[in-house]
């Protein structure tokens, strides 16, 4: 089908090029004469009646072509009256060869005639340059005509855009002019939809459900049409579906049970499923261990959460203690120096018995102060650590002088430094040194 | 002829003892080689769902597919004509209709009057053609997001062998190629009444909608439980209660709620092609919307390239430029010597 119809195109296509052909000929005929007589006649006639006179045999070629793709006759018969100079032989020399195919493209021509007159206003404006160029632009005037005609098409392109579901079947492609139809590539694959061999088909292997019962095919159709907004939305497409399963299951049961069909299984009729008990078990399983699993999570967390707090009690525990320790020990040590004083009957038992129990005190005092002292976090591994393998922490530099000892001045005397006797005791000579032993 | 006539009288009187019209179908199932293991579990699932199929050893040809309207059985002259008689015969009530079809047994007729063919490409592309072998027309459609029983893990579940109700989307009535597929899918689909390995209830419902063009299957289990016992589920698909209803009054039976829970398997047809005949005829209808897989993924593969391309054109452009202005150490062109440098002045 569709090779016949290019072959006709073509034919069409080369039927045309002889025509064009042709009229090319008459045209130089034309032109011919219209150059004798106008060298002959219209010599005489007033350089601006010669001017006037040109345009005519111009709009006349133009006519000729244009007759043949889609220009205006009436062009024709506008122009021409208001020259009234121009010799009327040439005129209906040009008529008596344009007249048949004027007649031909006139159909054509009404509907194009509103986009035309810019387009002749600028030939005309041509023509007064030459006479000689007249092929050239005749040929311009052709691709003028084909820059047209695509842009037409080019509309009408944008029409199929418009309504996707038309495509340019090839049957339409006849109301193009025949010239341009080797251009136009359908853009799109044609679209097959035929609804006549569709409903043919459906037809054919319908069953009759009129005669059958319901429960013979048992297919619902629901009354409205599922509507999903968005189908990339899991959840509200499938609850679409699930309602519109359940809807049709409804309706379904209510026929059925109308027709005395059984509908639900007994409980006590056991038969083969289709998912087997292994599959079942393994679904089971897997719900099991997703649920199990959820909870480990929650149980994790919670322990979690309770360790970031538990921490904090911990601390706030040992500090407590720490302090506990503090307090004893000082208390212990007002005791002692008590006890160094006068006063060492009122000391009570339950004084005694402190000192009894707290008897390792000075290390761990030691240890309590420091850490108190400097003021930073009770450090229980630190702690562990220190029990483990004695107080850490630097042991160079241990006895240089820091900003502190430095600062201090308990121990200097100006005497000594200026060498004067009573100050600390000299040390002996090394005779005398020697002597002793 | 004489052979039809024969069959044809043989059965009148068959038919006449029935009386009632009857739903016949029989499914051929079968895939082409190379299939994953999930598009065999699919073909799997269906067939445990659909007692009326006969599954088939996979079809060695991807091009020659009308070989399986002989496969089929479907594709005797015989078949053809009854087939022919047995639709008139559904329009007309003057012609009786032969009911015979069953009875055309040959050793290589599986007698099945649908085909269900599962086409599979690239090892990944999932075609799937539902056709009515002797005469009737053929759909091709794409399969998508296939996911089978197997990894869905619902806890829906059938008997085997009950029969579906079929639910179809409205939307299938509004244009005449859904309208086939839903007929087609209604004869497939639907699992006939007089089946053989039939189980005389119906515990679940397949659902067929359209959506973005698209055919979405759904399986489902109809959960039956009484008014009273059971709550509403929340989101329908995950909550069953698994709580038997004791059963208090057997008379009261209207009052059951029906709730559903899912059963896999899911997947997505996309329609492509409509063919008059089986396996063959001219194109009646074409999806234009219709992307092939292939396309998608060489438009993906041609994007990334695109990158790469321009990528590559930027760097291969500053390293001229580079070049250009003597900037490389190793060829590029060389770095003019500047008349007013010190080398030069003071040389």
């Amino acid at each position: 089908m569709a090779k016949f119809k290019l072959k006709a195109a073509l034919d069409g296509e080369k039927g045309k090029d002889h025509k064009v052909a042709k009229q090319r000929k008459h045209e130089r005929e034309a032109l011919k004469r219209k150059a004798k007589k106008e060298a002959s006649a219209a010599e005489a006639a007033a350089e601006a009646v010669a001017n006037g006179g040109v345009p005519v045999p111009l709009d006349e070629v133009e006519v000729k072509l244009n007759g043949k793709k889609k220009t205006k006759a009436q062009k024709n018969g506008v122009n021409p009256a208001p020259k009234a100079a121009e010799p009327a032989p040439a005129v209906k020399d040009s008529e008596w060869e344009t007249d048949g195919e004027d007649e031909e493209g006139s159909d054509d021509d009404d509907d194009d005639m509103p986009e035309r007159p810019a387009l002749d206003l600028s030939r005309l404006d041509d023509s007064e340059s030459d006479i000689s160029s007249d092929e050239e632009e005749v040929q311009a005037e052709e691709e003028a005509d084909e820059a047209d005609e695509d842009a037409e098409d080019d509309e009408e392109e944008e029409d199929d855009d418009d309504d996707d579901d038309d495509d340019i079947p090839l049957s339409d492609l006849d109301s193009i002019a025949s010239d341009d139809k080797g251009d136009i590539i359908p853009y799109q694959r044609l679209t097959i939809n035929n609804t006549a061999a569709l409903t043919a088909a459906l037809h054919r292997i319908q069953l009759p459900y009129s005669k059958l019962a319901f429960s013979e095919y048992q297919a619902v159709t629901t009354a409205e049409p599922v509507e999903i907004a968005d189908v990339e939305d899991d959840l509200t497409r499938e609850l679409a579906f699930y309602k519109q399963s359940l809807s049709s299951v409804k309706d379904a049961r209510g026929k059925l049970k109308k027709e005395g069909v059984s509908f639900s299984r007994p409980a006590d009729y056991f038969a083969e499923m289709v998912k087997s008990d292994e599959h079942m078990g393994r679904i089971k399983k897997k719900l099991i261990d997703t649920a199990a699993g959820k909870k480990a999570a929650a149980e994790a967390r919670k322990q979690r959460d309770l360790k970031k707090f538990g921490k904090q009690v911990q601390v706030a525990k040992l500090q407590e203690r720490s302090k506990e320790k503090r307090d004893t020990i000082e208390k212990i040590n007002t005791l002692k120096r008590k006890r160094q004083g006068a006063d060492i009957t009122t000391t009570n038992e339950e004084d005694l018995f402190d000192v009894a129990a707290t008897t390792d005190e000075p290390k761990s005092e030691r240890r309590g102060r420091k850490s108190d002292g400097d003021g930073k976090a009770f450090n229980n591994k630190r702690q562990k650590k220190d029990q483990k393998f004695g107080f850490g922490g630097k042991k160079r530099h241990a006895k240089s002088n820091d900003a502190q000892s430095s600062a201090d001045t308990r121990d200097f005397s100006a005497r000594k430094m200026k060498g004067k006797p009573g100050g600390a005791s000299k040390r002996p000579g090394k005779d005398k040194r020697a002597k002793k032993h | 002829m004489a052979s039809v006539y024969k069959t044809l009288s043989g059965s009148d009187k068959h038919e006449k003892e029935t009386g009632e019209k009857k739903n016949k179908q029989r499914v051929l199932i079968l895939s082409s080689r190379g299939v994953t293991m999930r598009h065999r579990h699919l073909l799997q699932d269906l067939y445990s769902l659909m007692p009326h199929s006969r599954k088939e050893a996979k079809l060695d040809t991807k091009t020659k597919l009308y070989q399986l309207n002989e496969l089929a059985g479907m594709n005797n002259p015989q078949a053809r004509v009854l087939c022919a008689i047995v639709q008139l015969a559904d329009f007309d009530p003057g012609i009786e209709s032969p009911d015979s079809l069953d009875k055309l047994t040959s050793p290589e007729l599986y007698n099945c009057n649908n085909v269900l063919f599962f086409e599979a490409r690239k090892g990944k592309d999932l075609y799937c053609w539902m056709s009515k072998p002797p005469n009737g027309p053929t759909v091709k459609f794409h399969l998508q997001n296939l996911h089978t029983m197997e990894e869905l893990n619902f806890i829906g579940n059938c008997l085997k062998g009950s029969r579906p109700i079929l639910s179809f989307d409205a939307a299938f009535e509004k244009q005449a190629h859904l309208r086939v597929i839903k007929e087609l899918c209604t004869q497939i689909f639907g699992v006939p009444k007089s089946s053989r390995k039939v189980k005389p209830f119906v515990d679940h419902v397949m659902a067929f909608t359209v959506a973005d063009g698209k055919i979405w299957i759904r399986v489902y289990q109809i959960n039956e439980s009484e008014v009273g016992k059971k709550k509403p589920a929340v989101d329908g698909e995950e909550e069953e209660m698994e709580d038997a209803p004791a059963p208090k009054k057997k008379g009261a039976k209207s009052d059951f709620d029906v709730n559903l829970v899912e059963i896999g398997p899911r997947f997505v047809l996309t329609p492509i092609v409509i063919q008059e005949s089986s396996f063959g005829g001219p194109i009646i209808y074409e999806n234009k919307e219709f992307v092939s897989p292939n396309q998608i993924r060489s438009d993906l593969r041609k994007s990334k390239a695109g990158r790469f391309n321009t990528r590559s054109d930027a760097q291969r452009d500053s390293k001229i430029k580079h070049a250009d202005l003597g900037l490389t150490s190793h060829g590029g062109r060389r770095k003019e010597k500047d008349p007013l440098s010190d080398q030069v002045l003071f040389a």
